[in-house]
């Protein structure tokens, strides 16, 4: 599948192996190309300018230090990037939050270990994938499945808080969820973007 | 690496697809964070996700963010010239002199009174802040309060009254350490309630911070990284802790 912007990825994977090797050109440029974007998914996350930019330094930072753990076959570079940002909004917005949520079973069964195959080798899923089939899948969801995926993306709730937001039982958002992403991926499967 | 492995188990796959979404509540999102540090698998299922999801973000709106982020980054990386700020001030420019004649006016009195009220709440009312500022002019009276808890990352700072600041300037928050060059907190409001980002918990950022300061400066703060205009209110730094 090809790349939308393969000219785009491919400076900026040359800017991150740069940075990786404590270029601080490379480094600034990287930011020039990256930052607004990233902030923009920060912002739309966090709701909050300050938290943001917090978020956007703190990214960045190790950025330059883990630069060298970037692998462009595993994933595009601003894929990579955007993972980071929204990992960290996403700590940030939940481990801010009381623990006063009351968990179902299967949120409990994270304290588990997983039986089953080991080590599952990590496959390029994503890289070179149009966004364009990425919506098309998105948009081939159901109602439900298309809201509470959309709210819980883009604005960072909860599944406590989408039920609050959607006036749905926990039970009814968390299956929306869970649906909708499966029915997510075996698109993203069926479109050849993931393995 | 083994390609022909069979799938993981569909429950991994289904928490660690809600914990790239970020659906997960705290306490399961740290436990799957836990777990993925132990066990490559449960680490590559979040990896995954992460990645299939993240190329829904390209359709986020891109949003310039302020240049005092950058600057943010240069200076925890180590990357830009600190020296001038340290210049600015070993030259002495005159607004750091005037601060000591009036910094141990009746300010500590204000906080601490603020301490005490905090402290004889009920229990079940009582806020978790463990540190007080209180920000006043050189007419003791109280402008700005700043509070956090120890382990924050950020003090909530509260104008107590609004403050008559024109439009084309911004209030710019300092961190006074003996003996060094102020640092720049940020913006704060000139009404209403606002919150501060820090670097790192409060309890660290403020661990030798005896004096907060508020300078007035061109609207957006300071363009040199110094305060340049005139010091509106100080406070010291009281822990309730």
């Amino acid at each position: 599948m090809a790349d939308p912007n393969p000219d785009r990825s491919a400076l900026l994977a040359d800017l991150l192996a740069r940075t990786a090797l404590a270029d601080q050109r490379a480094f600034t440029e990287l930011y020039r190309l990256t930052a607004p974007h990233l902030y923009g998914v920060a912002v739309r996350i966090l709701r909050e300018s300050a938290l943001a930019e917090d978020i956007l330094q703190e990214a960045f930072v190790s950025v330059w230090r883990h630069a060298g753990s970037y692998n462009i076959t595993k994933a595009k570079p601003q894929t990579w990037l955007t993972s980071i940002v929204r990992n960290r909004c996403l700590d940030r917005l939940r481990l801010r939050e009381p623990d006063t949520v009351t968990m179902t079973r299967d949120e409990n069964e994270a304290e588990m270990e997983f039986p089953g195959p080991g080590p599952t080798p990590v496959e390029m899923l994503l890289a070179g994938a149009e966004a364009r089939s990425v919506r098309d899948c998105v948009d081939g969801l159901e109602g439900g499945q298309k809201q509470a995926i959309a709210l819980a993306f883009f604005q960072g709730l909860s599944h406590a808080e989408l039920a609050e937001h959607l006036h749905q039982p926990l039970g009814t958002v968390k299956s929306w969820v869970r649906r909708g992403l499966e029915r997510l991926k075996k698109c993203l499967e069926g479109t050849g973007l993931a393995r | 690496m083994n390609l022909s492995r069979p799938d993981r188990s569909p429950r991994l796959d289904a928490l660690a697809a809600a914990y790239a979404l970020g659906t997960l509540a705290a306490a399961p999102r740290r436990r799957l964070a836990g777990l993925g540090q132990r066990d490559p698998a449960v680490a590559a299922a979040i990896r995954e996700w992460e990645w299939r999801l993240a190329v829904l973000a390209e359709t986020v709106p891109a949003i310039t963010p302020p240049p005092r982020v950058w600057e943010g980054i240069q200076n925890r990386l180590g990357h830009s010239k600190v020296g001038d700020a340290n210049r600015r001030f070993s030259a002495g420019t005159g607004w750091w002199g005037s601060l000591s004649l009036w910094r141990g006016l009746a300010v500590a009195g204000f906080a601490l009174a603020f301490a005490l009220a905090i402290t004889t709440l009920p229990p079940g009312e009582r806020p978790l802040e463990s540190v007080v500022v209180v920000l006043a002019g050189p007419d003791a009276k109280p402008a700005l309060v700043a509070t956090a808890e120890r382990g924050s990352r950020f003090l909530t700072v509260k104008a107590v009254a609004p403050l008559a600041i024109a439009r084309d300037r911004s209030l710019e928050l300092w961190m006074l350490p003996n003996g060094k060059p102020p640092v720049s907190l940020g913006l704060v409001p000139a009404t209403g309630i606002d919150r501060v980002a820090l670097r790192s918990a409060v309890g660290i950022t403020l661990q030798d911070i005896p004096t907060l300061a508020v300078s007035l400066e061109p609207a957006g703060g300071s363009p040199t990284g110094a305060p340049t205009g005139p010091v509106l209110y100080t406070g010291s730094v009281e822990r309730t802790y």
